[in-house]
């Protein structure tokens, strides 16, 4: 079905009673939403009341006046399907909290836990780390949340929806989202990629009329600005070619209905539609909101459309219920949310010794994997130099003979394989793909092309489309989609071409890939990777040419590798994929035709180790990615030419950041250079440095104590990268500058 | 039930709210969420709704009152009913007053508070060193009553202001910031409340709204500007890395005998070639090596020849010490700033100074000070020279000679050495003219050279005084309670007592001392 607005407002509402006699509903169930719609109220309401006693301390954007939409649609789906939340998101936890509660005891914990939440007190569904925005039940409700970035969720919906249509639960995922988000970047994106790639997700506008102050289409208040020239939301499902409905948000019957039949179309038929129900926010955008964006009449004129209003009416005037009823309904609710504000009061606080818990899953080697890994490690060095004086010496008519014989060889004395960068990142991928079912690949070019660089070519042939995705140009999206896919049980691999353009999903994968852990008080894992290319060396451009590992090193909760050599590329890809935290793995756009020896033997390398790539005693060169080469040949000249005896310490991870290793080497040398390609003002370097100075050694010394000389740091020099040769080369670190760093400190 | 409404915090930066309208009236019957109040915030205006339904039985506040959140403004209640004692007692109070301050009590008795200056720019905090009055003690205004230790020195507080000490709220030793009460002063019989005592302990920096006294009187005293100490310097600093540190420190090697091979910094190899050359704080502290001597010059037994020159000397230092009782005072001159400035101005200047300049033109100033102790013993009456003329005693040869440097009072330093070379020079070259040796008030007899820490000379007959120099010796000083290295100097003057008394000789001596102490004086 392509698109169409099917406008329920012109149909008629069927009634309840009808829906009871279809069995449809029990009469049981209408009398709950007037209970749910009451207590999301006076639950909203207390809210106020304590944010102004100061007891409730933050964010207020409160679903005072939207409870029908909230209401009707959880009630329109199945149990498993998934939600996604927004900002003003009280309703729709509130509701899908009532929808799994079993008992009046359950349903008493659950507003409980939410009233906690908003205090920030330990009990509360995030242990208070989330707070009003990021209120949710993820494990026992299939919420993924919601966010404090305007249309930021959008993504991570579309990510569930792929999971769910990937693991085939027939489940689907209604996405709320309000008006103000429909103009953000991540909206086209998400819409697009969810309508293209065919997932199971119904697409919720809380169309509340305003965003903030600015009316999404019109007021009547002289002076007020206009979000869109569109008046209907749905009109935008057009693009997408996309089924939408319009219904009106204020009557919980008719959400019901709406949410019912779009929940429908997307399960059997894998496909997303769109909802715009229209609604009203009783209260301001937030609490210090005058409101002086619409009229009193406007206000009075919704408000006769009270949810609570027309439910009740329908009620009694089918009979279903008495005015006593729906008193003792009333009455009920507002207990329950006096009851849950006693027990908020009542709560501990969380515990500040706890403060850093749940930002990563805990991740340990066995101590064994990392010596054998070190071992492993120095016998692949052995055959890659061996490999490289065996192409000098062996002779053949081409170059392509020459290299088939040299592998050959070290074969045959190493019992290893001499593989190019980009053919082992694709190898590594695909052997986890084998072992691992959940393990997905999606983003720009990585199907048939295979891959800007050739890093997943061939993949799409063993692994198919339903695994190797092909997406639109859409960062935010492929990444986004990344961590809801994570949240819902994959392990998604998400390739940006360039590490440069993680710019445009930064608010993915900081906000939702890296804090949703934390911020859901531990409640969700996002064990997902992003794998992208960064670094010059092609001379093109400040744009394609960054190395932006300091940006994510900033980040808490996420993950930063970035490997130098195809042997520790494929065990640290495999670990990254094996990760139950969100890894960004960037490999050096110079490095991919690089050749290096590989294991036969499946194998991994632990985040977070080192690798001494050149025992030293003179000075450590503390360096990573493509950088180690320059370093290792730098070091050789050293020693031949001025008899400085260089260690070199590839990081591999850089966080986590194996400190320990590089603190061993300077207590011995005394000495420390940083070398890296990122931009030398607030860099990696400066982060080794700082770790460093602040390390304590069994001693009770520290690494500042063990210096003999100030440290160095080299990195890219703060200019954009230049597309020139000569100044690109001269932007950032060579072997010659490495030279000279250490001879100056020796 | 009375139900209180008060000031909701409308925002999350809202602290306060100024109240636009009043949309009520004692009486109404109002609804939850009807609005009571339009409120403007920091941000906006706002209305605020009833958070409950009742009749307004008291408003508490009036429009345009700005109120703190959290703030009583309307109590409601039943339609009939009469406000509970409790809510009365706080209709009538108009919601909180600040409590009676210590500002009343003190007033009544005229007490002045005394607090911390800020001694200084910099200072944040001073330590009591010294308590200097005690309760009931008279105080004026300039009395000193505090020894304060600041970030840069140790001062003298001075009071303020007159009166009788009535409570000291520091004790010694404690450190306080800036502006906090260490004092407060009454008439003499004035009783102070213990309340007002209490308000004042563990008060904080913010003014005190008892305060009565006008601010020129708590203005901090000024610490006399002339007798301030020298400001401590730290000794020469060695740089060396943080590994050279911690392995000097293991091998027991004295950095301060490491060379920086670098030229910047020692270095951990720098250390461990020195601990191959033997350089260690055992040695370090050791007495220097015995120098390599030449043969003796006289054998035991010999009879030497009296010189010329040695003949004089003899006849001269009888007559000494038969015609000139003599007293001896000796004075410590930290001598750190003198030797920097010479260093200084030997690097730059043309004219090379000598530590003997230094005194001369020291002297020179003293006795132009102390003209007194030019004199010259009379019978009766006391001489005063006509003018200042310095002996400076020098080794020719075998000889002794002390050739005068004139002007002394009137050059400057520069000119000084330049007079005291040129003289030197004839007394080298034996061209001394009689104004070169007759007339003099004074000679300085220098023996650092010779590792002489100090000594007690002899007065030249004709003149009033002799002014024996030790050497300059680095030396563990206290100032303000730290440990400084300072380059010590014993200066011995040997008075012919005929002509001075101890107190004019020590007088005259310390102006010299104080002098070479602040040695741009002498320039």
């Amino acid at each position: 079905m392509g698109f169409k607005i099917e406008d329920m407002r012109k149909k008629a509402t069927p009634k309840i009673a009808t829906l009871i006699k279809d069995g449809v509903i029990k009469k049981e169930d209408a009398l709950d939403w007037l209970r749910t719609i009451h207590e999301i109220r006076f639950f909203e309401e207390k809210v106020f009341d304590l944010l102004g006693q100061n007891i409730i301390k933050g964010a207020s954007h409160l679903y005072a006046g939207e409870e029908a939409v909230a209401t009707g649609a959880m009630a329109a789906i199945e149990k498993g399907d998934v939600i996604g939340s927004t900002h003003r998101g009280h309703g729709h936890c509130g509701a899908v909290g009532n929808k799994y509660a079993q008992t009046e005891e359950e349903r008493q914990t659950h507003w409980n836990r939410m009233m906690a939440e908003l205090m920030g007190k330990e009990t509360g569904y995030c242990k208070g780390r989330g707070g009003s925005m990021h209120i949710a039940d993820v494990d026992k409700c299939h919420n993924i949340g919601s966010t404090g970035i305007v249309g930021g969720n959008q993504p991570t919906a579309v990510g569930a929806a792929l999971a769910e249509k990937y693991k085939k639960t027939g489940k689907v995922v209604l996405s709320f989202f309000g008006d103000g988000s429909t103009n953000t970047g991540t909206f086209h994106e998400s819409m697009n990629m969810a309508s293209t790639i065919d997932v199971p997700l119904v697409a919720i506008v809380e169309n509340n009329l305003y965003g903030m102050s600015v009316p999404f289409f019109a007021s009547e208040v002289k002076g007020a600005g206009r979000a869109s020239n569109v008046e209907d939301i749905a009109q935008r499902a057009a693009a997408y070619d996309v089924p939408a409905m319009i219904v009106d948000g204020q009557d919980v019957v008719a959400v019901f209905i709406a949410i019912r039949e779009a929940a429908e179309y997307a399960r059997k038929n894998n496909k997303m539609m769109m909802v715009e129900a229209k609604c009203y926010r009783w209260y301001g955008h937030s609490r210090s909101d005058p409101r002086a964006y619409r009229t009193k009449e406007e206000e009075a004129k919704w408000r006769e459309k009270d949810p609570i209003t027309v439910l009740s009416d329908k009620l009694l005037a089918e009979k279903l219920a008495t005015e006593e009823d729906l008193r003792a309904i009333r009455d009920k609710a507002e207990k329950t949310i006096e009851d849950s504000t006693q027990f908020g009061i009542d709560s501990a606080w969380p515990d500040p010794a706890e403060l850093a818990n749940d930002v990563y899953v805990e991740e340990s080697y066995p101590q064994s994997l990392i010596e054998a890994e070190k071992k492993s490690a120095v016998k692949a060095l052995e055959a890659t130099d061996a490999f490289e004086a065996a192409l000098k010496t062996i002779e053949g008519k081409s170059k392509k003979e020459i290299t088939e014989k040299s592998k050959a060889k070290i074969k045959d004395e190493y019992g290893v394989n001499v593989l190019m960068m980009k053919e082992v990142i694709a190898e590594a991928q695909a052997e986890e793909m084998r072992r691992d079912k959940n393990v997905i690949i999606e983003g720009e070019d990585v199907g048939l092309y295979g891959g800007a660089y050739g890093a997943t070519k061939g993949l799409v042939d063993e692994f198919g489309t339903d695994r190797v995705i092909d997406t639109a140009i859409s960062e935010a999206a492929i990444v986004g989609s990344a961590v809801g896919a994570a949240i819902r049980g994959l392990r998604p691999i998400a390739e940006l071409m360039y590490v440069d353009f993680i710019t445009i999903a930064m608010d993915q994968l900081m906000h939702n890939g890296a804090f949703n852990r934390y911020m859901f008080g531990g409640h969700a894992k996002v064990p997902m990777v992003v794998r992208s290319e960064g670094g010059v060396g092609r001379c093109i451009a400040a744009h394609h040419s960054k190395s932006l590992e300091p940006w994510l090193m900033n980040i808490p909760g996420l993950y930063v590798v970035m490997p130098s050599t195809p042997y520790d590329a494929k065990g640290l890809l495999k670990a990254a994929i094996r990760s139950d935290n969100p890894v960004v793995f960037i490999e050096h756009k110079a490095t991919y035709g690089q050749m290096g020896a590989v294991p036969t033997d499946e194998y991994i390398i632990p985040l977070g180790v080192a690798d001494i790539k050149r025992q030293g005693k003179d000075a450590t060169i503390v360096t990573y990615s493509r950088q180690t080469m320059f370093a290792l040949q730098a070091a050789k000249e050293l020693a031949e030419k001025y008899g400085i005896d260089a260690e070199v310490i590839d990081l591999r991870t850089l966080k986590p950041l194996d400190i320990d290793t590089v603190a061993r080497s300077v207590r011995k040398t005394g000495r420390l250079i940083t070398v890296c390609e990122s931009f030398v003002m607030c860099g990696s370097g400066a982060e080794i440095n700082r770790r460093l100075f602040e390390y304590k050694y069994e001693d009770g010394r520290t690494g500042f104590d063990y210096l003999d000389a100030a440290p160095l740091n080299l990195g890219a020099a703060d200019v954009p990268p230049p597309m020139s040769e000569p100044l690109e080369l001269a932007s950032i670190p060579s072997v010659e500058k490495i030279v000279a760093a250490v001879r100056s400190l020796v | 039930m009375a139900k209180e409404v008060k000031l909701p915090q409308l925002g999350q930066t809202m602290e306060e709210g100024t109240i636009v309208n009043i949309l009520i009236k004692e009486g109404d019957e109002v609804k939850k969420g009807d609005v009571l109040f339009e409120i403007e915030t920091d941000k906006a205006t706002l209305e605020m709704e009833s958070p409950a339904e009742g009749f307004v039985k008291k408003i508490l506040v009036s429009a345009d009152e700005t109120i703190p959140v959290g703030q009583l403004m309307v109590i409601l209640g039943e339609k009939d009913e009469q406000l509970s004692p409790e809510h009365s007692a706080s209709v009538s109070a108009g919601g909180e007053k600040p409590a009676e301050t210590a500002a009343a009590s003190a007033e009544s008795v005229d007490a002045k508070v005394v607090k911390l200056p800020q001694l200084g720019q910099t200072m944040e905090e001073g330590t009591i060193v010294n308590i200097l009055i005690k309760n009931d003690d008279k105080v004026a205004k300039g009395d000193v009553i505090f020894e304060v230790e600041t970030d840069k020195a140790t001062l003298e507080m001075e009071s303020p202001a007159e009166g009788w000490v009535k409570k000291i709220l520091v004790s010694e030793g404690e450190t306080i910031p800036v502006n906090v009460p260490v004092l407060v002063l009454a008439g003499k019989d004035d009783q102070l409340p213990q309340s007002f005592i209490d308000s004042l302990v563990g008060t904080e920096a913010a003014p005190t709204p008892v305060e009565k006294a006008p601010a020129e009187k708590t203005a901090a005293p000024k610490p006399s500007s002339v007798e301030t100490k020298p400001a401590p310097v730290t000794a020469g600093r060695i740089f060396a890395s943080p590994r050279a540190k911690m392995v000097a420190q293991e091998l027991g090697i004295d950095l301060s005998r490491v060379q920086p091979s670098n030229g910047l910094r020692i270095v951990e190899a720098d250390v461990r070639a020195a601990t191959a050359g033997g350089v260690a704080i055992g040695q370090a502290t050791a007495p220097a090596a015995l120098p390599q001597m030449p043969e003796p010059a006289y054998k035991l037994g010999q009879k030497v020849p009296l010189s010329k020159f040695q003949k004089i000397t003899a006849q001269k230092m009888l007559q000494s010490k038969n015609q000139i009782p003599c007293f001896y005072l000796t004075v410590k001159v930290d001598a750190t700033e003198m030797v920097k400035l010479r260093t200084n101005l030997n690097q730059t200047g043309s004219v090379k100074i000598a530590f003997n300049d230094f005194i001369i033109r020291a002297i020179g100033l003293g006795l132009k000070q102390f003209p007194e102790m030019t004199g010259q013993f009379k019978d009766d009456h006391i001489q005063l020279a006509e003018e200042i003329k310095i002996g400076l005693a020098i080794s020719v040869g075998d000889e002794l000679v002390a050739p005068l440097v004139g002007n002394a009072d009137k050059e400057n330093l520069i000119q000084v050495a330049q007079t005291s070379k040129a003289v030197i020079a004839r007394a080298k070259d034996g061209k001394l003219g009689i104004e070169d040796i007759e007339g003099g008030c004074i000679t300085v007899s220098s023996l650092g050279g010779f590792g002489i820490d100090s000594f007690i000379p002899i007065v030249v007959p004709g003149q009033t005084t002799i002014l024996g120099v030790g050497k300059i010796t680095d030396t563990c000083v206290p100032i303000d309670g730290n440990i400084m290295i300072r380059k010590l100097m014993d200066m011995t003057l040997s008075i012919d007592h005929k002509v001075a008394n101890g107190a004019n000789a020590a007088i005259f001596l310390d102006y010299v001392k104080k002098l070479l102490e602040n040695p741009q004086a002498l320039l």
